[in-house]
């Protein structure tokens, strides 16, 4: 039996991280603050680039929300039982993130005051509409599952654990779907966009979780299984390499269109623009550091674990910037066959209201993580297998 | 206790009552417009000679100019057709500022090879039988009416910008910032909308819904009213004697990204 308790969260160090995520959430909330008075004019977007940092927030944190749950139900689903010591800090992360997500969501709209139209008109067409029911079920769900873990009900907890995760999967499967359904813009439309989707979901989850639980047990002085850790980090590594696989596999299929030469051209092998850059250094070099990291030595301590599953969230990031970003920067062919003006790339550089955003919003899901571990009992007394 | 009798007469009154507001919800002008299905014909030839003759004037080859220049002047060109849409439509403009820059109308310019000459036309909502944007739209704000003009409604919009993001033509435009700031005038006939939501062209549609009411058999957008060329032919596909009709059955016309499925209703001659 895993004995969770509540910590203690009265020593300084606790309050200095807590007033630091404290900070950096009310940052955020101002930055949203100064979009809400002035418009979006105070974003890097454009009349060409209307979506950027604010959308691909949405899908990362979605992403990391659904990766989340997914790693939390490891012992309800997937019979791993040496990892249900996990699952209630990790639900309580998702469930954070899946906050943010909405929030995030808030953040981008421009007509804030009209959002409850998504609930009350529905369209069955649109992919965006069958998401506002996803998000919100899925926080449900995700909330029960929660509180089945809490009661200690071990059969009602193990269904939960199963729905839950077909649920996270449905949800950022609808994510991938907003970008991968569109079919009027070059780097777009792709049947690969969705599993690829799913796999960054979970490198992003884990890539955050690695981290944030060595911190959390070494900060509690709570023992943690450094075997579990690497574990765990040998399913993100090898899931990167897949991702890897992915951004490969996608990158072909749209380069071997003719018409979308000039747009595949631009995404990768343009360095006047930030999309090759951020594809590169950020996207594939952050995937590529981190599996070296997790090769050597070091990859096996603490530091070499965390700091690799943090690269790896960044990478991600990487991604949905990539994802989202130049297949708008790359002019439409608006006359097929025809050389035609005005024709220019549009390069999107975030603003720091941006930044701030979704900086805010993951120190706010950061923040509900290290209040949660104050009030209630997520965290086990030993990070460590029992002995049967 | 409410006796059989009252019961009886309460059911049928509201019987009547129910039937008596189902009769007085279908307006008869929903049932009008279904009749017409709007259309444009936008002769090219005629439009390339439009902006030819503004480019003479101010001295300017086009062709010798270098990318950026051209796309510069591409941008704040404002020949009649987009001049007299800016100034009915409530249209912000903000020429130094194009990454904010709101637009109906844009003028475009294309040939089919390096050594031909360039061929000028508009650019609007192509008002398609089968729109991404209303497709996407997670409010259903975004709406094809049942005479084909795709409209948006200000009340329900989220400004979630997923419908500029789907659209083939980049037909529409965000309002950034208040664009009442950058307004030369305000047409009382058109909503003045406020920051943080999409705009598109949609045929102006308080114009020929009003001139239809007022009986004008063949209402007309400001833009087809006021060009110098009669560039632009706007009129009824489903009447089969209207000009549009016409053109379309016996002129080679195209339509713009027609790969995509979207089936636009604005049609290019002599492109």
């Amino acid at each position: 039996m895993i004995e969770f308790k509540k910590i203690d969260g009265r020593s300084n160090g606790y309050w200095l991280v807590c007033g630091i995520f404290l900070a950096l959430t009310i940052w955020g909330f101002y930055a949203w603050y100064l979009a809400l008075v002035y418009g979006h004019c105070v974003m890097g977007l454009s009349q060409r680039v209307p979506w950027g940092f604010g959308t691909a927030a949405i899908c990362y944190t979605i992403g990391a929300s659904a990766g989340s749950l997914i790693v939390s139900a490891l012992s309800g689903v997937f019979g791993k039982e040496e990892f249900k010591i996990f699952s209630r800090s990790a639900c309580v992360f998702a469930l954070g993130t899946i906050v943010a997500a909405m929030l995030s969501i808030m953040q981008d709209i421009g007509n804030v005051e009209n959002a409850m139209n998504v609930l009350l008109h529905y369209n069955p067409t649109s992919v965006f509409s069958w998401n506002s029911f996803l998000y919100s079920s899925y926080f449900v769900i995700g909330f029960v599952y929660l509180m089945a873990q809490f009661g200690e009900k071990r059969r009602i907890t193990k269904a939960l654990a199963v729905l839950a995760v077909a649920w996270a999967v449905l949800v950022h499967s609808g994510t991938g779907g907003i970008v991968g359904f569109v079919y009027s813009t070059d780097l777009y439309h792709s049947s690969l966009t969705i599993p690829m989707f799913i796999v960054s979901a979970i490198v992003s989850g884990l890539g955050l979780l690695i981290p944030m639980w060595i911190l959390t047990f070494k900060w509690t002085n709570r023992p943690l299984d450094r075997n579990l850790m690497w574990y765990l980090s040998k399913v993100m590594g090898a899931l990167t390499i897949l991702l890897l696989y992915c951004f490969a596999a996608e990158a072909l299929d749209t380069a071997y269109v003719p018409g979308n030469s000039g747009a595949i051209h631009m995404a990768l092998f343009n360095f006047r623009y930030p999309y090759a850059w951020v594809f590169w250094v950020i996207q594939v070099g952050g995937c590529l550091l981190t599996i070296l990291i997790l090769l050597t030595p070091w990859g096996k301590t603490d530091w070499g674990m965390g700091i690799a599953g943090f690269i790896v969230a960044i990478a991600v990031y990487g991604e949905r910037y990539t994802l989202i970003t130049p297949g708008l920067g790359y002019p439409k062919d608006l006359v097929p066959g025809m050389i035609f003006r005005p024709f220019w790339i549009v390069p999107y550089y975030p603003s720091w209201v941006e930044y701030a955003e979704i900086i805010g919003l993951m120190s706010m899901a950061c923040l509900v993580y290290c209040i949660g571990l104050k009030i209630f009992q997520i965290l086990p007394e030993r990070g460590e297998v029992e002995e049967a | 206790m409410t006796s059989r009798r009252e019961f009886l007469v309460l059911l049928a009154t509201s019987t009547a009552a129910i039937a008596t507001g189902k009769a007085m919800q279908t307006s008869p002008t929903d049932v009008d417009l279904s009749k017409y299905k709007w259309s444009m014909v936008v002769q090219v030839d005629k439009c390339t000679e439009c902006i030819n003759k503004m480019l003479e004037k101010q001295g300017i080859k086009f062709d010798k100019l270098p990318l950026d220049k051209q796309n510069e002047l591409l941008r704040n060109i404002r020949p009649p057709c987009v001049k007299a849409c800016d100034l009915a439509n409530n249209v912000p403009r903000m020429p130094n500022n194009p990454r904010f820059d709101c637009y109906m109308i844009r003028i475009i310019a294309a040939k089919a090879t390096e050594d031909a000459s360039w061929r000028f036309f508009p650019l609007m909502c192509q008002e398609c039988e089968h729109p991404a944007c209303v497709e996407v739209c997670p409010t259903k704000a975004s709406y094809k009416r049942p005479d084909g003009i795709v409209v948006i409604d200000l009340h329900r919009c989220i400004g979630c910008r997923y419908c500029m993001v789907a659209c083939p033509f980049n037909a529409r435009t965000f309002t950034f910032m208040d664009p009442l700031e950058h307004l030369e005038k305000i047409n009382p006939e058109v909503p003045i909308r406020k920051d943080g939501v999409p705009m598109k062209c949609e045929f102006c549609r308080w114009l020929i819904d009003m001139e239809r009411s007022e009986g004008v058999k063949n209402p007309k957008p400001v833009c087809v009213q006021v060009c110098p060329y009669n560039a632009l032919v706007f009129g009824n596909l489903k009447d089969p004697n209207s000009e549009v009709s016409k053109i379309v059955r016996t002129s080679k016309v195209v339509r713009l990204r027609a790969g995509l499925g979207t089936d636009p209703k604005v049609f290019y001659h002599d492109l």
